[in-house]
């Protein structure tokens, strides 16, 4: 610790004090008072200019340290003093540039940190906003704190409207037709496809995933919504067909109208044309339908060859479905002059539980072998028969038969009875294949007899649908496939 | 029963398919009107009630089940019978039409114009003779 600065101040004052004493003591020997007077004043003056010009030096450092000061007080972060005074004023100017350095550098970090900040929010709020699927972060109140574009496109709602905002006080979901509620989704893992209801009754397909979060020391995040749009996807459905499905679907367009005019044709002009000439339409028209039963069984064995044949089974009228199918052949029997019959028991069949469009073609299959492997003039008779838990249906025909040895491998995939007869290399060897798939997919049982040259009779069993067994069945085959957000062609 | 009085829309875009079920439905004694896309079958929705809407689902641009869900949020409680066409077999396509509010669903492939036009005598009036036997709408 320097204590020169009370050394030169007392230097001054006592220099200023001495000084003209001094002098003036020197010159009162002399008798010349006025004289005296004068010169104690000038050198009075002089010492008081001494005193000035020195504390003037002295202090400027002083000065030097408040302007700067001042100017580091303004922001001039740069600022630093200079002081050379070697005493207490050099002190306080290192001390001084010290602070200022330090000062300076937290400033710095501080903006840096803040730019960081900026930019970390900039590129969560990207990325966020990218985000095809919807996000929506709720605290423990159950008040939305964060939510993303793809939200706001979802609900309706813009994030102004549901900041802070209650998250089930503006969005509904529902999973068939309850709604669920936070306290349901918002747990560890929950997954589910659900219609979201949002601003003025928007409604969405989506399907719901959450995750709960736990606790962290500075957000007071709970739970995390991600919606996933179910909707687009069924725009995209046509390219997430497969080539299968998708070919079988192109080639069902045209056949549609081939099917369609053919069929008009006909029934518009029985009485106007002679028979041969009704008989070359009539021709086409079972050869459409032959390619159409061709395309249902290359998509099916695709499905099921895939794991993606799905059926949903719902009790349905089984009669209606028989009626039509029966009517649908009634060309192919015509030609060859066989009788197609349906027996079915007195009173009505009870409802089935089973999938209206597969069972269609089942017995489209099952029929259109019998008629296929029928020689002319015979026939083919569909019978139910009731037991209390199931229907079983028989397509009995007095056709070829089957060779005994063939019997075991008739439902195999590809599997065509090779015989004599030219019949054999008829079919790809599907129908069957596909038929025993559907039938057991509904919990049915499919089997056959037959004698060589005397006939056929292939039979299945449907289950009956009970009032319960329709609820629960139903669910359980299509359920899935729905929760999954995963569609099926 | 008077098909007469009876509005049908068919929204259809295969030329060849639409056509030729607009002539049977006419034929039938129906007031049909078509349109080839989502958009303008919305648009005829709007601008006039319909008994029954055939609806396919593989439109371009806005497709069936988009239609359906657009008039639906804002008719909900339109008695206009909805069946829906399609080639296609999804399940989950066909299930989300039933919670959209259609009654039906055909598969254009196997049902023959005439018995398309039995269906929508079946969904309007209900079930026809027992025989010959009509296929009942497929639920």
């Amino acid at each position: 610790m320097k204590n020169l600065l009370l050394i030169k101040i007392i230097l001054i004052l006592s220099l200023g004090i001495t000084l003209p004493l001094s002098v003036s003591l020197l010159l009162t020997g002399s008798p010349l008072l006025a004289r005296n007077l004068v010169i104690t004043a000038l050198v009075g003056g002089v010492a008081v200019v001494i005193c000035s010009v020195s504390s003037f030096i002295f202090l400027k450092p002083l000065r030097d340290l408040i302007n700067s000061a001042k100017r580091f007080g303004e922001g001039n972060f740069n600022e630093r003093v200079d002081i050379r005074s070697d005493d207490e004023f050099e002190e306080v100017g290192n001390y001084f540039n010290q602070m200022a350095d330090k000062l300076s550098q937290t400033f710095q970090k501080l903006e840096k940190d803040t730019q960081t900040a900026i930019a970390e929010k900039n590129k969560l709020s990207e990325v966020l906003s990218s985000i095809v699927d919807g996000i929506i972060a709720v605290d423990f109140n159950k008040n939305i704190i964060l939510i993303n574009r793809a939200a706001e496109q979802i609900t309706g709602y813009t994030e102004g409207e549901l900041q802070g905002q209650k998250v089930d006080q503006l969005i509904h979901l529902f999973v068939d037709t309850e709604e669920i509620l936070p306290k349901t989704y918002c747990q560890v893992n929950f997954t589910k496809a659900a219609k979201l209801i949002g601003k003025e009754g928007k409604q969405t397909r989506v399907n719901l995933t959450t995750a709960k979060v736990g606790e962290t020391q500075q957000t007071t995040l709970s739970c995390i919504l991600i919606l996933h749009d179910l909707s687009k996807e069924e725009e995209l459905e046509r390219m997430k067909l497969d080539f299968v499905s998708m070919v079988s679907h192109e080639l069902k367009t045209p056949l549609t109208s081939i099917i369609g005019y053919l069929s008009v044709f006909t029934n518009e002009n029985k009485g106007k044309l002679p028979k041969e000439e009704l008989d070359l339409i009539d021709r086409s028209f079972i050869a459409a339908r032959e390619l159409l039963i061709l395309i249902q069984n290359i998509l099916n064995v695709n499905k099921i060859e895939r794991e993606e044949m799905s059926v949903s089974a719902e009790p349905m009228d089984y009669l209606p479905i028989l009626s039509k199918t029966i009517e649908d052949l009634k060309n192919q029997a015509n030609q060859k002059n066989i009788v197609l019959n349906l027996n079915i028991p007195e009173g009505s069949l009870p409802k089935v539980l089973a999938d209206p469009v597969r069972m269609g073609e089942v017995l489209t299959n099952l029929l259109a072998n019998a008629i296929t492997y029928t020689n002319p003039g015979g026939k083919v008779e569909v019978i139910t028969q009731l037991s209390p838990n199931e229907v079983t249906t028989v397509i009995s025909d007095n056709g070829v038969g089957i060779p005994k040895e063939a019997i075991p491998h008739l439902f195999n995939k590809f599997f065509r009875v090779s015989n004599q007869t030219q019949r054999a290399s008829k079919g790809t060897g599907l129908g069957l294949y596909i038929a025993k798939s559907i039938v057991e997919k509904l919990g049915g049982k499919i089997w056959v007899e037959s004698e060589f040259g005397k006939g056929t009779r292939f039979s299945f069993t449907l289950p009956v649908a009970t009032i319960s067994s329709g609820v629960v069945d139903s669910s359980r085959f299509v359920g899935q496939e729905i929760q999954a957000g995963g569609l099926n062609y | 029963m008077d098909p007469k009085s009876k509005k049908i829309l068919l929204v259809e875009d295969e030329d060849f398919i639409r056509d030729l079920y607009v002539r049977q439905l006419t034929k039938a004694g129906f007031l049909v009107k078509s349109a080839v896309d989502g958009q303008s079958g919305l648009t005829m929705l709007k601008a006039e009630p319909f008994d029954l809407l055939l609806l396919d689902i593989m439109l371009p641009g806005m497709n069936g089940l988009q239609l359906l869900r657009e008039f639906k949020t804002q008719n909900p409680n339109s008695p206009m019978i909805t069946i829906l066409l399609t080639n296609l077999g999804q399940e989950a396509v066909i299930k989300e039409g039933f919670e959209l509010g259609a009654q039906a669903y055909l598969i254009k492939a196997s049902y023959t114009p005439d018995q398309v036009v039995n269906e929508v005598k079946n969904a309007l009036f209900g079930s026809q003779s027992p025989t010959p036997p009509q296929p009942a709408p497929t639920q």
